[in-house]
């Protein structure tokens, strides 16, 4: 009894396997058939499918098993023969069982039998449409097909299962053969054996390494596996939200060991349901972008070197970088100080911050407390990197790059501190050593960097970011530096005791409280048998909180274009404008005040000369006549630190550094001399000549300022309203009493107007009324500041000349 | 009666009883490989087996400064989170069966003890504190921070 009763729990765990797996690939096939009802291979998958459900269970005695996977394949069978049409009741019918099929196996997994309960609902859906006309049963023809189905069935299962502990027994047994030869391998040698025992060893050798790739091979499975459920998961997120989304995947033959593929799963998830939620945009938003409603996500493997990548693109609003500092702002994560120094890929990657959702608010999809920080963490755990490339308002691309196998990579293996680490040979770029003629190590304020071949790498000591100190038995001649390249874009140089070997390792994660120092990827047994660190080369970058990247770094061009740029701040410089003739000229950075941008009204010509009005100032313009149109122009402001004057321009052009060579004027005038400036002469405007011309008309409003009388100011709006309008403007508002003789007078009613008219003091009468009373009406709508300043200066303008 | 069979053991200078079921196997060690910049407990790796396993001073774990590991001493292997570990034992007495019930803590213990320990149990005429191995792996918080 106790055989037969093993046997059945083997038939058992061999059913939920297989069943587990069908459930998985029929969900996707059902997606795909979904979109395409036509395609009839998809139909005929998903119904072996689940007709294998059916005859397995039939067998294992489970009878809800196979009333559900009876009713599908009922369903799909009326399909096939055309009597029922292919809809979306049909495939959320179906998808209702796979679902319910899923939850069985789950409990029959735990409890060992199937659960007692009613599929009724489940089935039921499925025979809701099915009022179809029915055709007459054909039994000998489905009969045959089926058998059919059964054949091609058995050809597509010319494999076996193994569980997997067993699969990571073998492994771990060629694990201890392979250490076992390097041990005898080393005995051998050190015995001086003769040479036919050592050729017979070597033979084995062969064999042993030849095993270990086998069973490496073992574990690899076909990435198909683990982008099976995505398209039900793409399906059912996008129907919830209201969106429409064609799902494609891609490159589903690659292999990636089992073990990466459990790490990856969630992350991939992850990203792809955020893809739905946050990246792609509600129907309105894409007609509005003027894109197709529905949206693509497309997720593609492929492989390169030993790395695999995936990518999860979507066709969505992509990330803004500035949205994404502002959250981080208001989330507190970031402060607005440090957010300027941001870069923009540094902004993209605030997403990776812990706290920082995107969602503007947490939705149910995706705010299940799983942010990219653990997908980022998750996926560097297994010595992976993620990607964003990022096309604000196209899509977003996530990119995963994970080793292909976790167990064994190639490491080099260095010396620091008198013990032995290994460094993933994957991120290592170069090997020197540092007497070599191509290094130049120099100390910067406490830092080391080092240059080879003029390019500039941050120096790292081994020994100073583990906290040791040099062994002594270290020669100086051997210590060597590896340029190391842990992620895109970033690369130091780690300088190292010695050089060792290249070796194959087996990798292990280390202990919990080893991977949280940051610095070891996992431990690995190389040949001596004595275990050795993986040093976890990004992790290293964060200890030492130095800057790798490796923008601008190129001592031949961005170093000194950087240094260029220094010297250049430091130096005179020159900016290039063009004109209102057309012509370009320069003129000292330092005397620009700074740009401004006018209305063409906003010049007006008094006593001969051009004045602008910006603000409430009135600024003298280098001009010699008014300008045509109404548009805007552009007005450098000088200032000499007594006066501004306003200089037209067309546009400024550049910012040049001011050239040492300048071609004197013979005479002095507006241009100083003529500079070459890249090659082009440019005329250098001489701001001391153009102060000069216009010093002596502004010293006298300087020094003393038009005064101004208001008359009849009855109810004191003269005093409240009028007078700091004119105070800012560069008058002096004297009272009605006081003896002072005004420069002009202001009246603010017709009888004071009347009054006054006689006198010798200009007199500009304000009224109450936005309309002139007549062509002739000299007088001034009292609220229009504008015409005011104007009359203003056109009085005492007079009066002066 | 698995559940009677302890492991007698001096660890971090004290008497102490294992539950035989926490612990893997007892076995001795050559010189460890250091791990640099690791917590003050973790006293290095060594291999057995083709497994690395993380060798764990206990003497840290309850507040007591640390003691070198000494070639050939024995270690008592524990499995914690599917990752292997080794306690320093100073020395093993034996494994036998107790069967006295194990008793509450009575009287102060030292905080790292305290942490470690779950009961007491009377053994040969003395009383033993019953260790949980597994405490040992991780250090309180405040001595980690």
């Amino acid at each position: 009894m106790g055989r037969t009763d093993t046997a059945m729990d083997d038939l058992l765990n061999d059913f939920l396997a297989e069943t587990a797996e069908i459930l998985a690939e029929a969900g996707g096939a059902l997606v795909a058939w979904e979109a395409d009802p036509a395609d009839r291979a998809q139909l005929d998958a998903i119904f072996r499918l689940v007709h294998t459900i059916k005859g397995s269970s039939g067998f294992l005695a489970l009878p809800r098993v196979t009333a559900l996977a009876h009713a599908a394949e009922d369903a799909l069978d009326q399909v096939r023969r055309g009597n029922r049409p292919a809809n979306a009741a049909l495939v959320t019918g179906v998808l209702g069982i796979v679902d319910r099929l899923s939850q069985l196996c789950a409990t029959l997994g735990s409890r060992g039998a199937e659960p007692a309960g009613d599929d009724g609902d489940v089935i039921g859906a499925l025979a809701v449409t099915e009022d179809a006309p029915e055709a007459p049963a054909e039994p000998a023809e489905i009969q045959l097909r089926r058998d059919d189905d059964i054949v091609t069935d058995l050809q597509g299962w010319r494999s076996i299962r193994v569980p997997l502990p067993l699969l990571d027994s073998v492994m771990t047994g060629v694990t201890d053969i392979v250490l076992a030869r390097n041990e005898f391998a080393r005995m051998l040698r050190e015995s001086g054996a003769d040479p036919a025992l050592i050729g017979a060893f070597d033979r084995l050798s062969d064999s042993i390494a030849g095993m270990r790739q086998s069973v490496s091979q073992m574990r690899m499975q076909r990435i198909d596996k683990l982008f099976a459920p995505l398209p039900r998961i793409v399906r059912d997120l996008a129907h919830d939200l209201g969106k429409k989304i064609r799902f494609a995947t891609s490159g589903g033959e690659v292999e990636l060991d089992r073990e990466m593929m459990e790490n990856i799963r969630d992350p991939l998830i992850h990203i792809v349901r955020n893809a739905i939620d946050h990246g792609v945009e509600a129907l309105d938003g894409r007609v509005a972008a003027g894109k197709d409603v529905t949206a693509t996500i497309a997720v593609s493997a492929r492989q390169s070197g030993n790395q695999i990548e995936i990518e999860v693109r979507d066709d969505g609003r992509g990330l803004s970088p500035d949205a994404l500092v502002q959250k981080a702002i208001s989330a507190r994560i970031l402060s607005a100080a440090d957010a300027r120094a941001l870069t923009p890929r540094e902004k993209l990657e605030l997403i990776f911050r812990p706290g920082f959702s995107t969602a503007a608010k947490i939705t149910a999809i995706s705010g299940r407390g799983v942010g990219m920080d653990i997908v980022k963490a998750n996926v560097e755990k297994i010595g992976g990197l993620v990607e964003l490339r990022n096309d604000e308002g196209r899509g977003l691309a996530v990119v995963l790059r994970v080793p292909m196998t976790l167990t064994i990579i190639s490491g080099l293996m260095v010396r620091a501190a008198g013990q032995y680490f290994a460094i993933p040979r994957g991120a290592v770029r170069e090997i020197l050593l540092e007497t070599s003629d191509t290094v130049r190590i120099e100390r910067l304020g406490g830092g080391e960097i080092v240059t080879v071949r003029g390019e500039q790498f941050p120096l790292l000591r081994l020994e100073t970011i583990l906290g040791r100190t040099r062994d002594h038995r270290d020669d100086v001649e051997d210590r060597a530096l590896v340029l190391v390249r842990p992620g895109q874009g970033q690369s130091y140089a780690l300088s190292v005791a010695a050089i060792h070997d290249h070796e194959e390792l087996v990798i292990k994660p280390a202990a919990p409280m080893i991977m949280a120092t940051g610095l070891y990827a996992g431990t690995t047994l190389p040949d001596n048998g004595r275990p050795v660190l993986l040093l976890d080369v990004q992790g290293i970058l964060a200890a030492a909180a130095i800057d790798a990247s490796e923008a601008g770094r190129s001592l031949d061009h961005a170093v000194e274009a950087e240094a260029a740029a220094a010297a250049a701040r430091n130096a005179a410089q020159l900016l290039l404008f063009r004109d209102i003739g057309g012509r370009t000229r320069g003129i000292r950075l330092s005397v620009i005040e700074r740009v401004e941008e006018v209305p063409a009204l906003a010049l007006f010509e008094s006593a001969g000369r051009i004045q602008a009005q910006i603000g409430d100032d009135i600024f003298p313009v280098h001009a010699a006549k008014l300008p045509e149109g109404h548009g805007t122009l552009k007005l450098l402001r000088l200032n000499d630190g007594q006066m501004v004057l306003c200089y037209p321009i067309e546009e400024v052009v550049d910012i040049v550094r001011l050239p040492e060579m300048v071609q004197p004027a013979t005479a002095p005038g507006l241009i100083a001399g003529i500079a070459l400036v890249a090659g082009d002469p440019v005329e250098l405007v001489d701001p001391f000549w153009l102060m000069e011309q216009y010093a002596r008309g502004a010293v006298a409003p300087a020094v003393r300022q038009p005064i101004c009388r208001i008359a009849d100011d009855h109810d004191g709006w003269g005093d409240n309203f009028l007078a700091p309008i004119l105070q800012s403007a560069g008058y002096r508002v004297v009272a009605e009493t006081s003896g002072e003789t005004a420069d002009v007078m202001l009246c603010l009613t017709d009888e004071g107007a009347a009054r006054a008219g006689g006198g010798d003091v200009p007199v500009i009468r304000l009224r109450a009324s936005a309309a002139a009373a007549g062509p002739d009406d000299e007088t001034v709508y009292r609220y229009d500041r504008g015409a005011l300043l104007d009359a203003l200066r056109r009085r005492i303008g007079g009066a002066g000349a | 009666m698995m559940d009677k069979l302890y492991l007698v053991a001096r660890i971090a200078d004290t008497r102490v009883a294992l539950r035989s079921r926490a612990i893997n196997s007892v076995v001795t060690v050559g010189t460890p490989v250091e791990v640099p910049a690791a917590p003050p407990h973790v006293a290095g790796l060594f291999a057995l087996r083709s497994r690395v396993f993380t060798l764990i001073d206990p003497h840290v774990v309850v507040g007591l400064p640390s003691v070198p590991v000494a070639p050939g001493q024995r270690v008592v292997v524990v499995d914690v989170a599917e990752h292997g570990y080794a306690l320093l034992a100073d020395e093993i007495e034996d494994v036998c069966f107790i069967d006295a019930p194990e008793t509450r803590i009575t009287g102060k213990l030292m905080p790292g003890w305290a942490r470690v320990a779950d009961a007491m149990i009377e053994h040969e005429g003395h009383s033993l504190l019953v260790v949980d191995p597994s405490h040992f792996i991780t250090l309180p918080a405040q001595r980690a921070a």
